[in-house]
C-alpha cells in the first residue's frame, strides 16, 4: 500500500471529522475566488468610468482577503491537527517510521487542499453571478450580470492556494518531529490551573480601554494630544491599549466577576449555576486570546461595514442637499435654453432666478481655526423673494431677512472650520455692508452651480445690483430624472454654463461608494464567517472534552433541559461577551468617525450591527445544537 | 421484610435479530436494603451491563427491576432523572471530578442539583468529608490533590445525599493498594455504621472480600453466590478465589 493511497482511504474512512475542514477551505476558496472573479470581469470594468480606482480597491482588498484566508485555514488546520495527534501517535507507536508518517500527513493535506480547490472553484463560478449582481445593482447600474468563467480568476486563486496548502501540509508532515511521543498521546487531556484574577490586572485593563475611548473621542482636528503625538502614533496607541486592554478585560475583569458571583453561595448551590459558572470562570480566562481575537474582528467589521454603509446610506441625503433642484445651470444664450426645453418634459419647476456674483470683503470672518481664510469670497446673491419661492417648491421653510442683514446658504459648514457668521458684516467694493443675521445649512441653488448663496432683502438686492455681475439661473425641479436625460442636457449646454445635476452626481457619488460598500460587505461576511467558524470550532472542541463531565451529570439525575440550559448559557457568555465587547469598541470608533464627518451616523450603524449580531446569533444557535447533539449522544452510548 | 432492589428475570440483547448478541439472561436476585454486595465475573460477562441497567441508563429487553417496589423502567425520561437524583449514587472508577470545581464543589454539586438550601449544604459537606478524612482538602482543586484523594472525593460525593443505593464501578481499579484499602475500608464503615445499601462491580478478589455478599456472573447468567457471615476477611478472600478459578474469572491480583 502506497502512503498516497493510505492517506486517500484516510480521508475516506473519516469523512465527517474532516468535513468541517474541507467545509472551511472550500469556504475560503469560494470567497477568494468570486472575489478574484469581479476583479477580472469586463462587464464590470467597462460600465465603471472609475475603473482604475476601482481596480486598485480590489487589488487592496484581494491581498488583505489573501492574508485573512491564509490565517483562518491555518487555525482550521491546527484545530484539525490536535483532533488527530492520537492518531498519528498510535502510527509512531506502531512502528511507522516519522518521515512515513510525516509525508502521509504533507499527502493527506494536500489532497485536502486540491479536492477543497476543485470544489471550491466549482462553488465560487457559480456564486460569482449573484455577487455580481449584487455588486452592478449596488452601483446603481442597469444591467445583466454575465454567467462567464474567468480562467485567469482560477489561475489566480489555484495559484495562491497552492502555496496556502503547501504550507499547511509542510506543518502536518512536521507535526511528528515537533512533539514527543507522550505529548502527542496526551494533546487533548489537559489538568491545568485556573490562573488566579488579580484586582490590579481588571483595573488595568478597564483603564486601558478607558484611555483608548477617550483619545478616539477626541477630535482629530482639534484636540493637544493629536497634534502633539501625531496623527499615526495616536492611532497605534488605541489600537494597541484597545487590544491588550480587551485582552486583560476578558482575562481578568470577566473572571473577576464570575469569582465574585461565585461568593454567592445561597444562589450558586442551586441546580447546575455552580457548574455553569465555574466552567465559564474556567473557560474565559483560558481562552482570553481567542475571545480578544473574537472581539477584535468583530470591532473591525462592525466599524469598516458601520462607516462604509453610512456613506452609502446617506448619499442621497449629500447629494440632496447640495443639488435641491434636479438639474441646474446659469443661462448663457437663448438658443440652448430652448433646446433644453424641447429634451425636458414632466418637470415639476422650471424657473428662472436673478442673482448676483459679488465679490465681499470678508476679513471679519477670518479666524485662527478657519481653513480658508481669504479676504475676499465670492457670493451668489439672491432676495429673499426668490428665495421664498423656491423654498415653496422645495417643501422648505420661509425666510425672512431685514433690511440691512442677510443669511447665508453654506452647505459645507462645519463648527470648527467655518466662520463664526452670526452677527459678523461683509462689505462689497463699494462699502455696502451687510451683517450676518443668520446661517443655514441649507441651500436652494445647487451648490456646483452657485456655490456659497447669500440671501437679502429685495431692497438690499437692489442696492447691490451695482456692485457685482448680473446672473440668471435656470433651476429644474423632476421627481424622476435619469442620467440619460442629464447626459443630453450637458450636451446642449456650454461649459460655463455650470450645469449641476442631482442624478449625475448620485450615479457618480454611488459608482465609489457602491463599490466601497460591495468590498466592505464582501470582506465583512468573511470576516463574520471565519469569527464565527472560529468559536464554532473553539464550541465543538469544549463539547468533546466536557462528555465525561455530561455523562456523570446524566447519571447523577440531572436531567436533560437543566443540561441544556446549562449549555445555552455557556456557549452564550462565549459568544456574546466578546460580540458586547466588540460592538462596544466600533460603537466608539463609529461616533468618532460620524463627529469626524459631522454626520448623523446612528441609524445605518444600528443597521449594520443588527446584522452582523443576526447572522452571528444564528452562528450561536447552531453551536449549541450541536454541543447538545455531542452531549446527548454520548450519553446514549456511554450508558 | 420488603427488598430494596428486585431484579426479576431480566434479558438484554444487542443488534438485530439475526446478529443478536445476549449480554445477560434470566437474571434475578434481591438486594435487602443495608447490604454491601459484589457483583464479580470476567470480562465480558455482563457486569457492566447489568450495572448499567440497574442506575437506569439502559434498559433490559425483557424483566423487569423494581425498587421500593417501582418498576423503575417503567418511568418517563424526567422523572427517571429524578429518581436517579434522589435514589442512586455513583462512584465511578476514573473519578469524573469537574476540573473547574474545587473538592468541596464536588462533593455538593448533587446536593445543589437537588435544590437543598446553602446552609444545610455546609453541615452535610463538613460531615461527609470527615468520613471520608478528606476534610483538609475541601478548598484545593482536583488537579491538586492524589488520585486516592479524588476517589474518595467522588465517594464522597456519591454518598453526600445519602442515596438508597450506591452503585459503584470498579472503585479501586485505579489506584494504588493502600488508597484502595482505605476507600474500601470507608465504605465497609459506612455499610456498618450507617446502614448503607452498597453494590459494587469489581474484578478484583481483594476489594470483593470487603463485600457482605458476592454474586458471580459468567456469561450473562447468575453462576453463583456467596455470603460472607462471620469468616474473617482473608478466609473470604480465599474463597473468593476459589469460585473464580472454578468459573474461569481473571486472577490478576493474586499476587
Amino acid at each position: 500500500m502506497t502512503l498516497f493511497s493510505l492517506a486517500r482511504k484516510n480521508i475516506a474512512r473519516n469523512f465527517s471529522q474532516y468535513f468541517l475542514y474541507i467545509a472551511s477551505m472550500v469556504f475560503s476558496i469560494v470567497i477568494y475566488f468570486t472575489f478574484v472573479t469581479l476583479k477580472y470581469s469586463d462587464t464590470i470594468e467597462e460600465k465603471t468610468a472609475s475603473s482604475q480606482k476601482l481596480d486598485s480597491l480590489m487589488s487592496g482588498a484581494a491581498v488583505i482577503l489573501i492574508f485573512f484566508v491564509a490565517i483562518f485555514i491555518a487555525y482550521s488546520n491546527s484545530f484539525f491537527m490536535k483532533k488527530r495527534k492520537k492518531e498519528v501517535a498510535l502510527y509512531a507507536l506502531l512502528g511507522v517510521r516519522n518521515r512515513q508518517i510525516g509525508l502521509m500527513l504533507f499527502f493527506e493535506n494536500l489532497l485536502l487542499g486540491l479536492v477543497s480547490l476543485v470544489v471550491g472553484i466549482v462553488l465560487g463560478f457559480l456564486c460569482s453571478k449573484g455577487f455580481m449582481t449584487i455588486l452592478i445593482h449596488l452601483m446603481g447600474y442597469d444591467v445583466m450580470a454575465p454567467f462567464t468563467f474567468s480562467g485567469s480568476a482560477a489561475l489566480n486563486t489555484a495559484i495562491v492556494f497552492l502555496l496556502i496548502f503547501l504550507v499547511t501540509s509542510f506543518q502536518g508532515y512536521r507535526l511528528i518531529y515537533q512533539f514527543k511521543l507522550i505529548d502527542l498521546f496526551h494533546a487533548s487531556k489537559k489538568g491545568e490551573a485556573a490562573p488566579k484574577s488579580s484586582i490590579i490586572v481588571a483595573i488595568l485593563g478597564v483603564f486601558l480601554i478607558v484611555i483608548s475611548y477617550w483619545l478616539a473621542m477626541q477630535d482629530l482636528f482639534t484636540s493637544k494630544v493629536w497634534e502633539k503625538v501625531g496623527f499615526l502614533m495616536t492611532a497605534l496607541i488605541i489600537l494597541t491599549t484597545v487590544i491588550v486592554g480587551t485582552f486583560l478585560l476578558f482575562h481578568s475583569v470577566t473572571g473577576f466577576v464570575l469569582a465574585v458571583i461565585k461568593k454567592s453561595e445561597k444562589w450558586l448551590w442551586k441546580g447546575l449555576h455552580l457548574m455553569t459558572i465555574s466552567q465559564l470562570l474556567y473557560r474565559v480566562r483560558g481562552n482570553a486570546r481567542t475571545l480578544t481575537v473574537i472581539a477584535v474582528l468583530s470591532a473591525t467589521t462592525v466599524t469598516a461595514g458601520g462607516a462604509v454603509y453610512s456613506l452609502y446610506y446617506n448619499t442621497n441625503d449629500l447629494v440632496k442637499t447640495a443639488n435641491p433642484n434636479t438639474f441646474m445651470y446659469q443661462q448663457t444664450d437663448a438658443k440652448s435654453d430652448k433646446q433644453v426645453s424641447t429634451i425636458l418634459s414632466g418637470t415639476k419647476y422650471d424657473e428662472n432666478i436673478e442673482a448676483l456674483s459679488v465679490t465681499f470683503n470678508t476679513k471679519e470672518l477670518n479666524s485662527a481655526s478657519a481653513f480658508d481664510s481669504s479676504d475676499k469670497r465670492i457670493y451668489t446673491v439672491i432676495n429673499e423673494k426668490a428665495y421664498n419661492k423656491l423654498a415653496a417648491v422645495q417643501h422648505k421653510e420661509k425666510l425672512h431677512v431685514n433690511n440691512d442683514n442677510a443669511v447665508i446658504l453654506d452647505i459645507g459648514y462645519d463648527k470648527r472650520f467655518s466662520p463664526k457668521y452670526k452677527g459678523k458684516i461683509i462689505t462689497t467694493e463699494n462699502n455696502n455692508a451687510i451683517t450676518f443675521q443668520s446661517f443655514k445649512t441649507q441651500t436652494v441653488l445647487n451648490a456646483g452651480t452657485a456655490g456659497i448663496a447669500v440671501v437679502v432683502s429685495n431692497d438690499q438686492f437692489k442696492a447691490l445690483r451695482k456692485d457685482g455681475e448680473a446672473l440668471k439661473y435656470r433651476v429644474i425641479g423632476m421627481d424622476q430624472a435619469s442620467t440619460g436625460l442629464s447626459k443630453k442636457i450637458a450636451k446642449q449646454l456650454p461649459e460655463e454654463a455650470l450645469f449641476s445635476s442631482a442624478p449625475q452626481d448620485f450615479q457618480t457619488s454611488i459608482e465609489g461608494v457602491g463599490s466601497l460598500l460591495f468590498i466592505g460587505s464582501f470582506l465583512g461576511l468573511v470576516f463574520l464567517a471565519a469569527t464565527g467558524s472560529i468559536i464554532y470550532f473553539k464550541v465543538l472542541t469544549e463539547a468533546e472534552e466536557d462528555k465525561p463531565q455530561y455523562n456523570m451529570l446524566h447519571k447523577m439525575g440531572v436531567s436533560t433541559k437543566e443540561m441544556r440550559k446549562s449549555i445555552a448559557s455557556q456557549v452564550f457568555v462565549i459568544f456574546f461577551v466578546p460580540l458586547v465587547v466588540g460592538l462596544l469598541h466600533s460603537a466608539v470608533a463609529l461616533k468618532a468617525f460620524s463627529s469626524l464627518l459631522m454626520m448623523n451616523l446612528a441609524k445605518p450603524v444600528l443597521i449594520w450591527m443588527i446584522a452582523y449580531t443576526v447572522i452571528y446569533g444564528l452562528y450561536y444557535v447552531l453551536a449549541v445544537a450541536s454541543y447538545n447533539r455531542i452531549i446527548t449522544q454520548n450519553n446514549k452510548t456511554e450508558g | 421484610m420488603e427488598p430494596l432492589l428486585k431484579v426479576e428475570n431480566i434479558k438484554k440483547t444487542y443488534g438485530k435479530s439475526s446478529a443478536a448478541y445476549t449480554a445477560l439472561e434470566k437474571v434475578s436476585f434481591v438486594i435487602q436494603e443495608g447490604e454491601f454486595v459484589g457483583i464479580m465475573g470476567p470480562s465480558g460477562a455482563g457486569k457492566s451491563t447489568l450495572l448499567n441497567m440497574l442506575a437506569t441508563i439502559d434498559s433490559p429487553t425483557e424483566g423487569k427491576i423494581y425498587m421500593n417496589d417501582t418498576s423503575i423502567h417503567d418511568m418517563k425520561e424526567a422523572a427517571l432523572a429524578d429518581f436517579r437524583r434522589d435514589n442512586l449514587g455513583f462512584i465511578f472508577q476514573d473519578y469524573n471530578l469537574l476540573d473547574s470545581l474545587t473538592v468541596k464543589e464536588n462533593i455538593l454539586l448533587p446536593l445543589a442539583i437537588a435544590k437543598i438550601p446553602a446552609k444545610e449544604i455546609n453541615i452535610i459537606v463538613t460531615r461527609i468529608a470527615k468520613v471520608f478524612g478528606i476534610e483538609d482538602l475541601l478548598a484545593k482543586y482536583p488537579y491538586q490533590i492524589s488520585g486516592g484523594q479524588k476517589q474518595r472525593t467522588a465517594a464522597a460525593r456519591a454518598l453526600v445525599t445519602e442515596p438508597a443505593l450506591i452503585l459503584a464501578d470498579e472503585p479501586t481499579g485505579a489506584l494504588d493498594s493502600k488508597s484502595a484499602t482505605d476507600l474500601l475500608e470507608s465504605l465497609s464503615n459506612l455499610n456498618e455504621n450507617n446502614n448503607s445499601t452498597i453494590m459494587m462491580v469489581t474484578h478484583d478478589a481483594y476489594a470483593a472480600s470487603f463485600c457482605r455478599r458476592i454474586i458471580f456472573i459468567k456469561d450473562g447468567t447468575l453462576s453463583t453466590e456467596i455470603y460472607r457471615c462471620d469468616q474473617t476477611r482473608k478466609a473470604f478472600f480465599q474463597e473468593i478465589l476459589d469460585i473464580l478459578a472454578t468459573i474461569g474469572g481473571e486472577v490478576d491480583d493474586v499476587i
